[in-house]
Formats: structure tokens, C-alpha cells, sequence
């Protein structure tokens, strides 16, 4: 139980993806069982940490050092162990083992499934150096090979087959899954880029990466940055671009619907569960910095960092839980909610620095919604992914009354997404009511207003998901496998164990909710307030500890009981309604085209490229090309002919002849005159 | 240590060269293996060198008389010239090896039905002209000395235009003669500052130039250089000749071109920013400047191209103009991180290069748009371009995101007491995306999606081992040093920092 085990952690998973191709030459199903192992090593060494937590979180944190840069920069490559790292990485690493073992069954069958493995376990390693890592420079590496990790998986299925597809149904385009990988490679980088000037900025004034270090010369560096006047502004909006980036925050978060392309354990892992979770996870680790600076260093540019934070975390949550509402594929809606659900987080971390009483409270409930979220929502994907595998559609209104023929992921799935709504006693409930209570502690209430709508319609969604899979009327698409004798039921066995082991968890963190909020309060304050020596105030005792448990669950009901009526009871037709109001056509429309936020993307960015760069030959390289390559030689080889035409004393005419003589005075003219001066 | 280690390094793939064309009928086929066998050796002579001053040793200082009274082969092997000999060595090496099996496609396209004696004769033709790129790269490094630099600078350009002209693709001598004619435009200028710099010192000696420091004169002097030195790196507006040429050379020597073109930055760096640091400051912001227009226009002209060739031709443009980016912020951090990154590329290119040569060698198309979901027969040569792409898109574990991460640390310290340099800094590391974008859609467009119907023969597989291999090798070296950069940055600091940080 010490260090080591933090770098085995690290380690396992990147020895099985040396390994992997070993093994497959031994026998497949040592490949297969191979690559679980090394994840589960992997998530046993991560459990290990966790005695640091109940036990002895005055040891932490503990780190552990080797140089590995001297000249020009000194960068040392750690291993950083805080209650943060320790709690993500056991999201990371617990919840990768149980997809992996998912992918088990889920991946039978498929013909380069080694590329799968090695993919996975080359994601879990990077994602824990990710979490793991002891400094800025190390994070962004991880960060970037948990990008190309995720543009790997997307477009696993390179071959762009139609089944893969997504997107539509017609008249909307289909996304194939080669387009979806590169688009989030592409529209993460953007993030990563910033992010990068951002951490060098940084850098210049703290001469250090080190993220303790960071921490300790801040009452250096900070006041120093502050001197030059917007500076900080400036790295607070770059540094964030990256975690807005990589979790699919307003407005870079057009990317992870359509990284739903990849096979369905990998949206559970890694655009549910982990990868997007990175972006909350620095946000958290930078926030001991900027509230130093506001509210020790008294430098008002760092309030920026927290409003930022906070705006884009709830327009996220609003707007990725309005487009939620309308779509038809299964996992786009669990990607619009997984959006919306990482801006709740956003919001949470944004909050603790408008006030020095919010910061323990925001800061904890920001990342058990995390964990909550991570657990519900894998269990969510990982269950979806059955769903589409039985119903052979990846469209909602294509399923329908499946309730029958999958119990088991009824009864899973159905624990996960009241988990979604926030319906109490689960974790989502719990972790959201922290979420909203630190908000509404803020007195923004601009804010926490738009946190409640999203409510109300994360409620809607999940109610409508639920009714449009399990209940309502058999879809011709499922009468048509009916007919064919087609397999309806449960997917394989080892998939239904992770489904149940992920949803059984839940709802033991959902019944001890309340001692998990406070366990991660307590935890975070004695490393903000104790450890880091953060200004904080203690709240008094208010009114919102009543009153936001119950709005939330009002809002719930507001948002679930239609959905109920619409979707599940079948009392009203959802279609007929549409077709009668004008007005919800609208709005319809408007969600559905995702507020036309991609449509002004690809015009103006993809297609802006492509214009500009069509442009550039013929604008400008080929004019180019031919001044230098055609003009320029002819000229010279032409001209210089001609010259040599003039210059000849023999040209037989005459007028050349006196014009050179009358040159050649006029030159001895001057050099004479010149001369007598 | 060896004895005339500096000159065997240089010269031992000369002599092999002069035994190639000796006994070419004789030799044939071997050829291949013969000069890859000297570069082998010469890459050991060189990790010798490497090593040596890895652990602290001193410089290794060669001098030669040549011709009574004055003049010498001056060599020197520091921290700074020996990673770039050692990496332009390497790639020779794999690229010999590379080409056992290209060339042999090449002569039959080319010169289709001759005899085998003929073939015999382009064979080694090709192997004994390759040789004097390794000979022209060590002696560039190598050298203290600007005659001899500039000797070096036009044996490249020589051997260049005959491997053009005998071995390239459709329009070969016309691009050979125009390669030729830039290659001598730029070592013209070199030449013109070496003779303006021996005006004011009467010395050729690389170690004398500091005593220009202040010189009124000096300012012209790096102009003249700078000129010339553009026009090799394609610097936006002399970059005009990089797409033809690259189009149209054999693609075994793509990676070389890459040098041969980047290899000025380290003459810049030698010559120009370490002597004349001071002096140099005026200069540094317009580099920046014309650094990054040159990485965001040759990434949109790159975007523009459907030639295969073409791709990575245009790519080059925009990569080069990155280690100019990190020289031109003049922090010593930025210049190391530069010097590192140019290393790194050409590393990146030449897998880029020859990985898009593998796809021409097998399917003999060039159009990407007639290409398409290769990666089902091929890939090996899948998984090197994704690591090309990845490599030059500055992608972890690569060394080129270390170098990138350092150059840029550079690039923003300047920043800081520079608001254009900061903006320009920006731009810069937002201009990578551009690379991101062009390398990860050439992957899409011609190894992803449905296989096209033509692609459909037994002929399309992976290529033979010996083209594979050296190209994973050098993926494997790039990894290394990307995972352990105190490798190449404990050598060349000494260099690069001892000399900047008593300025």
C-alpha cells in the first residue's frame, strides 16, 4: 500500500497493450482475457490507494519524482496522489475494468479486435497518466493520447461500412464513423492548443509545471502575471479551452455526439465515463491557483477563470439538455446528456470562487457528480449498447416494448437513468442536490435558474429514452425481427454483468448518498483548507438545505410526468401533438438541428478551409509559381538576349551605332566634369 | 576513440561510392546492401561520437591540410553537429535500405526492356550518386569551416540534380534543372556572405566570426546569408521550387530532401545566431513573422493538394517554417527546442514520405482521390502514416511533441516581453491544427473507407520487409527520443546555451 502501486496503476494497462499481440499469437482467447487482466491489475492497484483516504489523509499527498529534463528546462516526471487523483483514478480505472469485461461479449467475433484491445488498455494507461501525473506537462501528454486514443476508437469501424453509420434518419445527413473520428480530433485540438499557450504562459511566470510546486509559489507568480495588465485573463481563457475541449463544453461540444460512432462500450468508457471527465478534472486541479489569486492575491482578473467556468458550464447544461429532448438515435441522447451533465460539473467548479464559502461545498459536489455521473452513465452506454445490438437499430422510435425480451437491462438500465433524473435516493440525486445547492449559495441566480430548467428536461429525456426503448407500442422494426426469428433478448452474459455490477453499485452509493457527500466534503476540505491553506468561510446554516431537494425533485416530476403520459402510459400521441402546434414545430426543429451551431460550423470552419485552401492556387501559388519558374527565366534568357543584341558593335544600323557613341560621350562628359570638381 | 573519426564519417561513403561505380557490373543488386552496410558503419562511428561527448567529453577537432599554405578541411564534432549528423545519418541509412526494393521498380518503369548489364549500371548508378547525400550531410555538419560548408552545400545540390534527372518521376530534368538552379541561387548567397565575412577577418573559420559582433557591415553580411538560407528552406515567397521538386524526385530520397532543405537551419544556427547573437536580434521578430505565414499558408496550399506527392511536399513548407519559429524567438530555449524540432521532422517526414512511397510503389497511383480504404491490405504502411501523421502533428509519444512543447516554451518566453511574439506564438501553436487536419485527412481519404473497386488485386499488400522495417526502426528512435529527450537536449544545451548565455 504505498506509491508503488500508483505506478503500476500507470504501468498495467500500457504492458497490455505490449502484450496484447503476444498473446493473440498464443491463442485469441488468452488475447481476449490478457487484456481484461492487465485493466484489472490495473484497477486493483488503483483500489489500493484508497485506504489513503479513509485512513491517513494527512500523509497525502505523496509524490514521487524522477528528473527527466535538465537542460534547457528542469521538468521532473511524478506521480502526484492527492484525495483528487485518488478518486479519479478509481472512476477511471474500476469502471474501465467493468466495460472491459463487457467488451468480452460485446466484441465477439469482430475480426480486428487486437486493435480493439490495444486501443482500450493504451487509453486506460494514458487516461491514468492523465490523472496520475504530478505535473502540467505530463497531464497534456496524457491529454493528448487519450485524444488519439478516442480518435482510434471512433473510427474503429474504418472500414465506414453502412451499418455504421450514424446520424439521419433522412432527410438529416449520416455521419460515417472515419468523419466523427477526425472531427473530435480536430475540434478537441483546438482546445488542446489553447491550452498548451495557456500551461507555457504559465510556465514563463512560475518557472515550474509542477502542479504542488504551482500551488506553493503562487503568492510569487500570481501577483507577478497580475502585472501585466489582462494576462491573466488571457491564460484563464486559454487554459480552459482545453477542458472545454476534451469534455465537450459550449462551444467545442459539437464534437462528442457524433463520437458515438464507435463501438458501444467505447462511448460508455470514454465519451460517458473517463475521457470526457478529464476536462472537469483539470478544471478542479487549477482552481486551487486562481481562487489563491482572487481571493489571497487580490488580483480581480482570476474571478474570470470561475465565471467562465460557471457560464459555460450551465449554458452547456441547458442547451446539450434541449437538444437531448428531440433526438431519435439512443446514443446521442446519452451523449447530449452526458454534455449536459459535464456542465453541471462545470457549473459546481465554477461557482467556488464567486464566494470563500462555496469552495469546499462547490468543489466537492462538482466531483462527486463526476463519480455519479460516471457510474450511471457507463451503466447507461453499456446497456444502450445491448439495446441497439438486440434491436439491430440505432434509432429509438425503431425499438419499443423491448422490456419483454431484455429484463435484466430493463431493470439496469431503468436504476441508472432514475439515476440520470436525480429521483432520490441515487447517486445522481445526490450529487445533483450538491451541485444546485452550491449554485443557488452563489446568489447567482441567472445561473441556478438555468441549472433548474435543465432539470426539468434532463427529467424529460430520460423519461421519453426509457418509454421509447422498454414500453409504448412494438415497432414494425421490431416485428420484423420477431418474424425472422431473430435473437431478442439479452446480450451475452459477461455483458450483463458489468450492466449489473455497475447498477448495483449505484444503488449502494445511492442509499449511503448522504455519507458519500459528506465523506467527499470532508476529504476536500482538509485538503483546500488544511493542506493548501485556502481562505474559506464557513456557511451558516441556511435555507436551501431543504429547499433544493425539494425543487429538484419537483422539477423532476415536471419534467417526467408528461414524458410519462407522452411515452410510457401512451395516453397522449407525441407525434399528433407535434404535427398541431406550430410553435413546438419551431422549437422542434430548432433542437433538432442542434441550435444550428454544427450546420454554422462546417460552413464556416470545414468549408471555409476547404474554400480558402482551394483558393490558395490558383490566387496565389500558381500566379506565383509563374513569375518565378516562367517569367522570371524568360525574362532573363529573352532579356538578356535582346541586351546582347544592342551591345553588339556590328549591328549594321546605324542609329544603334551613334547612340552608343553619343552614351559614350555623354559618360566621358560626366567623368570628366566630375574629375574637375 | 577511433582515429579521423569525423573524416571516415564523412568520407567512408564517398570511397564506397567510388567502389560501387568501380565495380558496378559486378556489384549489381548488392549495391543496395553494400552502401547500407558503410552507412551502418558510419552511424556506429557516429553513436561513438554521440556517446563520447554524452559523458562530458570534449569537442572532437579534426584539421587537415589540404593545399599549402592555407587551406584546411576544419572538422568539428560538438553537441550540435553530431544529433544532426547522427539523425541525417540514420535516415541515409534507412533510406539505402528503403530503396534496395524502389529503385529496382523505379528502373523498370523507367527504363522499361533494357538489357542487364544497363540495368546493373542505373542500379548502382543510383547507390553511388545516393552516397554523396550522406558525404554532403556529415560535411555540412561537420565542418568549422565556410569554404568547405559551401563545398558540401553544392555537392548536395550536384547530386541531387543527377538522382533527379536519372531517377524521378515524369518531368524529371526539367524539375532536376530547376532544382539545380535554386540549389545554386541559395549556396551563391552563402558563398557572397562567406566571401564578405572573409573581407572583414580574413578567415573562413566558423570559430572567428564572433569578431564580427558589431560590425556595421554585419547587418548586410546575415541579409545576404538569410537570402540565401530562405530559398533552401522555402521560406514563403522562395518556396515555389518545394512542391515541384518534390513531386517529381524518386520518393526513396524524399526523406533526404527533407534535410536537405531543413539542414540550413542548422547552418543559420551555426553560422548566423550563435556567432552573431546580438546582431542577429533585429532579425528575429520578421522571422517570426515569415515563419508563421509560411506554417498556415503551406498548410492551406497542402489542404489544396490531391497528389500523393504533393501532400507531403507542401507539408514540408509548413514544417520547416516551426524550427525557424523557435529560431527566430531567439531564447535559448526556443533555439534548442528549434534545433531539436528540425531533427524531429525530418525524422516525421521522411516516414511521411516514404510511407506515401510505399503507396505509390504498390498501387502506382498518385491521386488520392482514386485511392481509398487501404488500410484492409495494407497496415503495416497504415500504421506507419498514421505515426507519420502523428509525428508531424507534434502527437505524444513522438519527439516532435517534445521538441514542440520546448520550442514553444521558448517561443512564449518571448512572448511575455513581446506582444507580437505572443500573438505570433499563438497563432503559431493554433497553426499546428492546420497539420492535425491535413495529415489525419490524408489518412482518412487513402487508407479509410470502402476499399475502391482497382485496389482490389493481390498485388496491394504490405511491401516487402527491407522497406518496412528500417521505416519502424526509425519510428521506434523517434519514440525513444521523444520518451527521453536528455538524449539530444544534453547535447546540444552545452553547445546552444554555453554560447548564449554569456550574451
Amino acid at each position: 500500500m504505498d506509491i508503488q502501486f500508483a505506478w503500476l496503476c500507470l504501468i498495467f494497462p500500457l504492458v497490455g497493450v505490449g502484450l496484447t499481440p503476444v498473446l493473440a499469437r498464443i491463442h485469441p482467447t488468452l488475447r481476449d482475457y490478457g487484456a481484461v487482466f492487465f485493466s484489472g491489475l490495473a484497477a486493483f492497484s488503483a483500489v489500493t490507494l484508497l485506504p489513503y483516504l479513509f485512513d491517513q489523509p494527512s500523509k497525502l499527498p505523496i509524490e514521487s519524482v524522477y528528473v527527466w529534463l535538465d537542460a534547457p528546462i528542469k521538468v521532473s516526471f511524478g506521480i502526484l496522489i492527492d484525495p483528487l487523483s485518488i478518486i479519479i483514478a478509481n472512476v477511471v480505472a474500476v469502471i474501465s475494468f467493468f466495460i472491459m469485461i463487457y467488451c468480452l461479449g460485446y466484441m465477439k467475433g469482430d475480426s480486428s479486435v487486437m486493435r480493439f484491445w490495444m486501443l482500450m488498455n493504451a487509453f486506460i494507461g494514458s487516461m491514468l497518466l492523465l490523472v496520475l501525473a504530478n505535473n502540467l506537462l505530463f497531464i497534456f501528454i496524457g491529454w493528448k493520447l487519450v485524444g488519439v486514443c478516442s480518435y482510434g476508437l471512433i473510427g474503429y469501424y474504418y472500414r465506414d461500412e453502412q451499418k455504421y453509420w450514424i446520424g439521419g434518419p433522412p432527410p438529416t445527413k449520416y455521419a460515417k464513423p472515419t468523419d466523427c473520428g477526425l472531427k473530435a480530433l480536430i475540434v478537441t485540438g483546438v482546445g488542446d492548443m489553447l491550452m498548451l499557450g495557456g500551461i507555457l504562459i504559465m510556465f514563463y511566470y512560475a518557472r515550474t509545471l509542477n502542479i504542488l510546486e504551482l500551488y506553493q509559489t503562487s503568492a510569487v507568480w500570481i501577483p507577478e502575471m497580475a502585472k501585466s495588465p489582462g494576462l491573466i485573463v488571457l491564460v484563464s481563457v486559454l487554459l480552459l479551452a482545453g477542458p472545454i475541449g476534451k469534455s465537450a463544453q459550449f462551444p467545442l461540444h459539437e464534437w462528442l455526439p457524433e463520437a458515438m460512432a464507435g463501438p458501444g462500450p467505447v462511448s460508455a468508457l470514454i465519451h460517458a465515463a473517463t475521457m470526457v471527465k478529464s476536462g472537469v478534472y483539470l478544471v478542479a486541479r487549477l482552481i486551487p491557483i486562481f481562487y489563491y489569486g482572487y481571493w489571497v492575491a487580490g488580483c480581480s482578473e482570476a474571478l474570470t477563470f470561475f465565471t467562465l467556468t460557471a457560464w459555460v458550464g450551465v449554458i452547456t447544461a441547458f442547451l446539450a439538455a434541449s437538444q437531448g429532448l428531440v433526438s431519435l438515435e439512443l446514443k446521442k441522447a446519452l451523449a447530449y446528456s452526458t454534455v449536459s451533465q459535464i456542465g453541471y460539473m462545470m457549473l459546481a467548479l465554477g461557482v467556488t470562487g464567486f464566494s470563500q464559502g462555496i469552495l469546499v461545498s462547490g468543489y466537492a459536489a462538482g466531483v462527486f457528480h463526476l463519480v455519479s455521473h460516471a457510474m450511471f452513465k457507463a451503466c447507461l452506454f453499456l446497456c444502450a449498447g445491448t439495446v441497439i445490438h438486440t434491436a439491430h437499430s440505432i434509432y429509438m422510435h425503431e425499438m419499443g416494448s423491448l422490456k419483454k425480451y431484455m429484463p435484466y437491462t430493463w431493470f439496469f438500465m431503468t436504476i441508472a437513468g432514475l439515476s440520470l433524473m436525480g429521483v432520490p435516493p441515487l447517486p445522481g440525486f445526490w450529487s445533483k442536490d450538491a451541485v444546485l445547492a452550491s449554485c443557488l449559495a452563489s446568489q447567482n441566480y441567472s445561473l441556478f435558474i438555468a441549472a433548474v430548467a435543465a432539470v426539468v428536461f434532463t427529467s424529460f429525456y430520460t423519461t421519453r429514452m426509457m418509454g421509447m426503448i422498454f414500453y409504448g407500442k412494438t415497432s414494425e422494426n421490431v416485428k420484423h425481427l420477431e418474424e425472422k426469428r431473430a435473437h431478442l433478448g439479452e446480450g451475452y452474459r459477461t455483458q450483463t454483468f458489468a450492466c449489473g455490477v455497475l447498477a448495483i453499485a449505484l444503488l449502494v452509493v445511492g442509499v449511503l448518498g448522504l455519507k458519500f457527500e459528506h465523506f467527499f466534503h470532508g476529504v476536500f476540505e482538509y485538503n483546500l483548507v488544511e493542506q493548501l491553506h485556502l481562505p474559506v468561510q464557513h456557511a451558516e446554516g441556511n435555507a436551501s438545505h431543504l429547499f433544493v431537494p425539494i425543487l429538484s425533485v419537483v422539477c423532476v416530476l415536471l419534467g417526467a410526468v408528461p414524458a410519462y403520459f407522452l411515452y410510457i402510459a401512451g395516453k397522449w400521441n407525441p407525434d399528433t401533438i407535434l404535427q398541431r402546434s406550430s410553435f413546438l414545430q419551431v422549437f422542434h426543429k430548432f433542437f433538432w438541428e442542434r441550435w444550428y451551431i454544427d450546420a454554422f460550423y462546417n460552413w464556416f470552419f470545414v468549408r471555409g478551409a476547404v474554400n480558402l485552401s482551394n483558393l490558395v492556387p490558383p490566387v496565389a501559388e500558381d500566379p506565383w509559381d509563374k513569375v518565378v519558374h516562367k517569367w522570371m527565366p524568360s525574362f532573363i534568357t529573352k532579356g538578356g538576349y535582346a541586351l546582347l543584341r544592342f551591345m553588339r558593335a556590328d549591328t549594321r544600323d546605324l542609329t544603334y551605332n551613334v547612340g552608343y557613341i553619343l552614351v559614350l560621350f555623354i559618360f566621358f562628359i560626366i567623368v570628366t566634369v566630375w574629375g574637375l570638381k | 576513440m577511433m582515429p579521423h573519426i569525423l573524416l571516415q564519417i564523412i568520407f567512408i561513403p564517398a570511397l564506397t561510392s567510388i567502389f560501387i561505380f568501380l565495380g558496378r557490373y559486378q556489384i549489381g543488386k548488392k549495391a543496395g546492401w553494400i552502401a547500407g552496410g558503410s552507412l551502418l558503419y558510419t552511424t556506429y562511428l557516429l553513436s561513438l561520437a554521440w556517446l563520447k561527448i554524452y559523458q562530458g567529453g570534449p569537442n572532437i577537432y579534426e584539421e587537415y591540410l589540404l593545399i599549402e599554405p592555407g587551406i584546411r578541411l576544419a572538422l568539428l564534432g560538438d553537441g550540435l553537429s553530431i544529433p544532426v549528423a547522427f539523425i541525417a545519418n540514420v535516415l541515409c541509412t534507412v533510406l539505402a535500405f528503403y530503396s534496395i526494393h524502389y529503385v529496382d521498380h523505379r528502373i523498370e518503369i523507367i527504363y522499361e526492356g533494357i538489357d542487364e548489364r544497363r540495368y546493373d549500371s542505373y542500379y548502382t548508378r543510383f547507390y553511388y550518386l545516393f552516397l554523396f547525400f550522406p558525404m554532403g550531410f556529415m560535411g555540412i555538419s561537420f565542418s568549422a569551416n565556410l569554404l568547405v560548408m559551401y563545398f558540401f552545400l553544392e555537392a548536395l545540390t550536384v547530386t541531387l540534380y543527377f538522382l533527379m534527372a536519372y531517377f524521378g518521376y515524369i518531368e524529371r530534368v526539367k524539375i532536376a534543372m530547376m532544382c539545380l538552379l535554386w540549389g545554386i541561387f541559395s549556396a551563391v548567397f552563402f558563398l557572397a556572405g562567406s566571401l564578405l565575412i572573409y573581407s572583414q577577418l580574413g578567415s573562413f573559420a566558423i570559430s572567428k566570426i564572433p569578431a564580427l559582433a558589431g560590425n556595421p557591415l554585419t547587418f548586410w553580411i546575415i541579409c545576404v546569408f538569410l537570402f540565401g538560407l530562405f530559398a533552401k528552406l522555402a521560406i514563403f515567397p522562395f518556396h515555389v521550387w518545394m512542391p515541384w521538386v518534390h513531386a517529381e524526385h524518386p520518393t526513396c530520397i524524399a526523406g533526404l530532401l527533407a534535410v536537405y532543405a531543413n539542414i540550413a537551419a542548422y547552418i543559420i544556427v551555426r553560422v548566423l545566431v550563435l556567432p552573431l547573437y546580438n546582431d542577429f536580434q533585429v532579425f528575429g521578430i520578421p522571422i517570426m513573422v515569415m515563419a508563421v505565414i509560411t506554417m498556415i499558408y503551406g498548410s492551406f496550399l497542402t489542404m489544396a493538394q490531391t497528389d500523393i506527392k504533393r501532400v507531403a511536399a507542401c507539408s514540408t513548407i509548413s514544417q520547416i517554417a516551426y524550427s525557424m519559429l523557435g529560431l527566430g524567438a531567439l531564447t535559448m530555449v526556443s533555439i534548442e527546442g528549434g534545433m531539436f524540432f528540425f531533427l524531429s521532422h525530418i525524422m516525421g517526414k521522411t516516414i511521411f514520405f516514404s510511407t506515401a512511397g510505399l503507396v505509390v510503389y504498390t498501387t502506382g497511383i498518385r491521386d488520392i482521390r482514386n485511392l481509398g480504404g487501404l488500410a484492409r491490405k495494407m497496415p503495416i504502411t497504415a500504421l506507419l502514416w498514421v505515426c507519420g501523421a502523428m509525428m508531424l502533428s507534434g502527437f505524444p509519444p513522438f519527439s516532435s511533441f517534445t521538441a514542440e512543447w520546448i520550442m514553444f516554451t521558448g517561443v512564449f518566453e518571448r512572448g511575455a516581453s513581446n506582444s507580437t511574439a505572443l500573438i505570433v506564438g499563438i497563432i503559431g501553436v493554433m497553426a499546428i491544427l492546420l497539420t492535425v487536419g491535413y495529415a489525419f485527412l490524408a489518412v482518412k481519404n487513402v487508407f479509410y473507407g470502402p476499399l475502391k473497386p482497382h485496389l482490389e488485386g493481390e498485388a496491394i499488400k504490405d511491401p516487402p520487409l527491407t522497406m518496412c522495417v528500417p521505416l519502424i526502426l526509425l519510428v521506434a528512435l523517434s519514440i525513444v527520443l521523444g520518451m527521453y529527450p536528455k538524449i539530444v537536449m544534453n547535447l546540444l544545451h552545452p553547445v546552444i546555451g554555453g554560447a548564449l548565455i554569456p550574451s
